[in-house]
């Protein structure tokens, strides 16, 4: 399909040549335009480290955020208007270490975002500090003594805070990528995909050489299906999903671990406390230059339990 | 006793016990007599059982502004009431307590910390008496001719349990009701008035309202005698519906007023009161009249997803403001500064607390003016704004929106505790007045520049606007918003960001920047700015009365500074006749008007223990300065 909009930026991007971050670019601004998403309407919020900068190197929105804060951010912007595809974008140190706990809220929460994490082992823009997701005792190049840290694994805590759509690419296999972004952005609920990344500068351990030999994909396996599509389903697919999540070693899988679109979206639970949510947004509701929305009667029939009737008054206004 | 114009209040008695509610009916049932009220809430950081106290004054003609001591009234639910507050209570005044708690000795209230026990057997030593309950009620008595009225509160639940048939586990939660009731009638007010502010108050649980209007009945027969024995005057003409409610639920009121449409929050004392309001009220536009759009009230994870996603939300286009204290605060600082290197308005609601650190979660203070005007990192143009009272706090909501929009910035909104959870009697607020203003919203288009150098206030067009891009970035930017650390655009874009200082100075109309109470013929000028206006402005009559001419200056507009109108204001006096007032230790005002206006305020009146500045306090130490005695007053009173 050819689509109507050019999603490439014509900035000139300054990663290192090389770098794992190239492929991730072309597979999201492939994928775009597979889904021909409308730009004003699309919107990439990332977080601060190399991986950050993608925000300013496609041609929809983007919003740039501070480290670890990109999927607050996107939140809020989401919750407001719904109408808006959110696409967040951040390194491991961003989306894994300082801001971890937003990681999880997003996953509780299940608001329809995707969630991309570029996951080198490394803080690229600090010049090669190790990440939460680099093995206890592997020393990459930069640092000065082997990682004194256990690594978390991304796809696991996805499982663990409750996302919906958790799967894993690989940087160098972008139409495989591309796929899989097209899916995280198409589900319903909350979708994260961990994308190994090589870094060529600073992470001599996990090379393309190292994840070439070793990575193979979960759908070249007929019998693994990780799709919930009955509710029975969802702990036997579940408890398999962690299980596929923790091989790692000769054999890294990638694909799609988990899909469960029978859990509520955070922006139906917000249609239960406010029943006006899914009809005017916040984003939608209108807010007027001049008098405000509500009127004296409206307030004071909003607020009657403040307002205390006196007795044997005297009017005098 | 013949009537009197004004009576003050204290409910006493271990937290979790239901004072809080004690003080809502109360409040509404002399609201509904016509009586004008303040009514302070001082408790620990505590949930059950360290002693909390409503501190209330009550008038017959006018709004009582500040609290004082000794106070008429106390009704003591416990030994420790009684023990922490049998000084404040004035003579012929009364006590009501629980007869049960006759025999108990000072020793015997675990709830009580060591360095107030020990402080209260000094006074009690120095007066000569035992430290028990017996001894103090004797000195009342006999001494101060104070009448101290024993109920039964145990045989008067008791014969409630017999009547509703209520479990005993229950009986407790009716000790609210019983102090109501019991205070209700020594003040002589109505029944009906009693009656509908149970009803009020418990809305649909009216088997409830009945229930605590019984026990208001049981005492009315066992306290006959008593009735009216401290009478206000009847109470002059006044609207005839009034709000009833505390500084929370009016800024919760501003919000809606003014179309918040994202709020988040984390919850932290004392703020989180106010968006549970909000919350509790989330569902109204979709529900009335016809839908006029939705809110959505969240608690995020922390404060820095508060701050950020409210940022997000604005982004959109969309009115946002977070709520918080000092250490929430404090995690925001690194997203206020995003919002100010984005040109974003989000609108922070900052209700001060004891600092440092989590200092004095539940006192009140207003110690952190340096870190609403000063914290986070690069320079930007914020606006920090104050407000004096509840009437203030729901007008400067809603201005906070329109100045955060219209300049594309930052707004602090900052109140302490004192203002949060105080109630108050007041008009209902007249929204005739109030105005929207959105500022320069453009609808973007190709080309679409988000930081255009055209205009110091850029054309803002939210997310999601037809054929239109736009970048955002916590990086220095060019006018797309793509990174750009060009030394020429540096200097553009960073200025633009400051220099809105000045037309926000030009546009802010006088009345928002400061008000002078008093008169313009002041020979000395009190200043400060937020809740300690309610209490200057009763000393300055009490002064003004005395032929003294001290006026009050109320700052409300504490950045940008308004330098100019300072200087104008008070260039009829010599700088030695300026005194500034504030709950800290540094009255910091002083330090930043000398910083702004290069003026010098050396008389300072502080207070820093958490709890709020009296009138008596401020008018000792007002004597002190005028006669020359000393330069700065520090006040400790209050338990
Ligand atoms: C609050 C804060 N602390 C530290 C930094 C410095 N910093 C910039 S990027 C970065 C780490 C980036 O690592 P990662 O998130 O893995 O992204 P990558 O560069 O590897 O893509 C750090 C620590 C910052 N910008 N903000
Ligand atoms: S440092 Fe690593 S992650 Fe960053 S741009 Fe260079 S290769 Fe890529
Ligand atoms: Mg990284």
């Amino acid at each position: 399909m050819v689509s109507k909009w050019n999603y490439k930026s014509d900035l000139w991007i300054d990663w290192c040549p090389g770098c794992g971050n190239f492929g991730i670019h072309s597979a999201l601004i492939k994928a775009l335009e597979d889904l021909g998403l409308n730009p004003s309407k699309t919107v990439i919020v990332s977080g601060i480290g190399c991986s950050g900068k993608i925000a300013h190197f496609v041609n929809v929105n983007g919003v740039h955020t501070l480290h670890g804060r990109a999927i607050p951010f996107a939140m809020g912007i989401k919750i407001a208007n719904p109408e808006l595809e959110v696409i967040v974008h951040g390194g491991d140190g961003d989306l894994l270490g300082i801001g971890a706990g937003h990681f999880v809220a997003l996953g509780r929460r299940n608001i329809d975002i995707t969630v991309i994490l570029h996951n080198n082992n490394v803080y690229g823009l600090t010049k090669g500090q190790a990440s939460p997701t680099l093995p206890l005792g592997v020393k990459t190049k930069a640092l000065y003594w082997p990682n004194i840290h256990e690594r978390v694994n991304p796809v696991l805590l996805a499982l663990a805070s409750g996302y919906t759509f958790v799967a894993r690419g690989y940087a160098m296999d972008t139409n495989h990528l591309r796929e899989l972004i097209k899916k995280a952005i198409m589900h319903k609920g909350a979708a994260f995909i961990d994308v190994l990344q090589p870094c060529v500068t600073f992470n001599d351990i996990y090379t393309m050489e190292f994840y070439k030999k070793r990575i193979y994909k979960l759908e070249d396996d007929p019998n693994f299906d990780p799709i919930v599509r009955k509710d029975e389903e969802t702990l036997p697919k579940y408890l398999k999903a962690v299980e596929k999540s923790l091989e790692w070693g000769d054999r890294i899988p990638i694909g799609i671990f988990y899909i469960n679109e029978n859990v509520s979206t955070f922006e139906e639970r917000l249609s239960e406390r406010s029943t006006g949510y899914k009809e005017i947004p916040p984003a939608k509701s209108i807010i007027e230059e001049g008098k405000p929305i509500i009127d004296q009667e409206t307030f004071e029939s909003m607020f009657k339990e403040f307002i205390v009737n006196v007795k044997k008054h005297q009017i005098n206004k | 006793m013949s009537s009197v114009k004004e009576v003050g209040v204290i409910l006493g008695g271990p937290q979790g016990s239901g004072l809080e509610t004690s003080m809502n009916v109360l409040a509404r049932a002399l609201a509904s007599r016509g009586y004008w009220l303040i009514a302070d809430r001082e408790y620990y950081s505590n949930i059950t059982g360290r002693h909390s106290y409503i501190h209330m004054l009550v008038s017959s003609d006018k709004q009582p502004r500040s609290l004082r001591y000794p106070v008429e009234v106390i009704a003591a639910m416990d030994a420790e009431t009684i023990f922490t507050h049998f000084l404040d209570i004035s003579e012929r005044g009364v006590l009501l307590y629980d007869t049960y708690v006759s025999s108990k000795t000072l020793s015997e209230v675990a709830s009580m910390e060591e360095h107030v026990k020990s402080r209260i057997e000094k006074n009690i030593q120095r007066l000569g008496l035992e430290p028990d309950v017996k001894s103090i009620l004797k000195h009342l008595s006999e001494d101060k001719h104070i009448s101290a009225i024993g109920i039964d509160y145990s045989k008067v639940l008791k014969n409630l349990s017999e009547k509703y048939n209520i479990n005993a586990r229950f009986l407790s939660r009716y000790l609210s009701g019983l102090i109501v009731s019991a205070v209700a009638l020594i003040l002589g007010i109505e029944d009906e008035s009693v009656k509908e502010a149970f009803q009020q108050y418990f809305k649909e649980k009216t088997i409830i309202a009945e229930q605590n209007f019984a026990i208001y009945e049981m005492l009315r027969k066992q306290l006959e005698e008593y009735i009216g024995l401290v009478k206000l005057d009847p109470p002059a003409p006044r609207h005839s519906k009034i709000m009833v409610a505390s500084g929370n639920d009016v800024v919760a009121m501003g919000k809606i007023v003014a179309g918040v449409r994202y709020q988040s929050y984390y919850p932290i004392t004392p703020a989180a009161d106010e968006s549970f309001l909000l919350e509790k009220h989330s569902d109204i536009l979709s529900k009335y009249k016809q839908p006029i759009g939705s809110l959505i009230v969240l608690q995020t994870e922390d404060e820095i997803s508060a701050i950020t996603s409210a940022i997000g939300a604005s982004l959109t286009g969309v009115r946002s403001s977070t709520s918080t204290s000092g250490p929430g605060f404090d995690l925001m600082i690194e997203g206020i500064s995003w919002a100010g290197m984005n040109e974003t308005p989000v609108v922070i609601t900052y209700y001060q607390r004891g600092g440092p650190s989590t200092g004095q979660p539940t006192r009140g203070a207003q110690s952190d003016l340096f870190n609403a005007v000063f914290a986070g990192h690069g320079e930007f143009s914020r606006i920090v704004l104050s407000s004096g009272d509840h009437i203030e706090a729901f007008y400067d909501t809603i201005m906070s929106f329109n100045l955060a929009e219209k300049f594309q910035v930052p707004v602090i909104h900052l109140l302490d505790k004192f203002l949060a959870n105080s109630l108050a009697t007041m008009d209902i607020p007249s929204l005739k007045d109030v105005l929207v203003e959105r500022g320069y919203i453009s609808k973007g288009g190709t080309g679409y520049k988000r930081f255009s150098l055209n205009s110091l206030i850029s054309p803002r067009a939210p997310l999601g606007s037809e054929e239109t891009v736009m970048w955002y970035t916590g990086d220095e930017h060019d006018e797309y918003g793509h990174i750009c650390e060009d030394p020429e655009i540096r200097v553009k874009m960073y200025s633009k960001r400051i220099e809105k200082d000045k037309i926000i100075l030009e546009s802010i109309p006088l009345d928002y920047k400061f008000t002078l109470y008093g008169g313009s013929d002041f020979e000395y000028l009190l200043l400060g700015w937020g809740s300690v206006k309610g209490v200057a402005l009763d000393a300055v009559d009490k002064l003004r009365e005395k032929g003294l001419k001290v006026s009050y200056l109320n700052i409300k507009l504490l950045w940008p500074f308004p330098t100019l109108e300072f200087r104008d204001i008070v260039k009829s006096i010599p700088e030695d006749r300026l005194i500034a007032v504030e709950h800290s230790y540094g009255v910091n005002i002083a330090s930043l008007i000398r910083q702004t206006t290069g003026i010098n305020i050396n008389k300072k009146i502080s207070k820093y223990t958490g709890r709020p500045i009296t009138l008596s306090e401020l008018l000792i130490s007002l004597d002190k300065i005028i006669s020359k005695e000393t330069n700065r007053v520090v006040f400790t009173y209050g338990e």
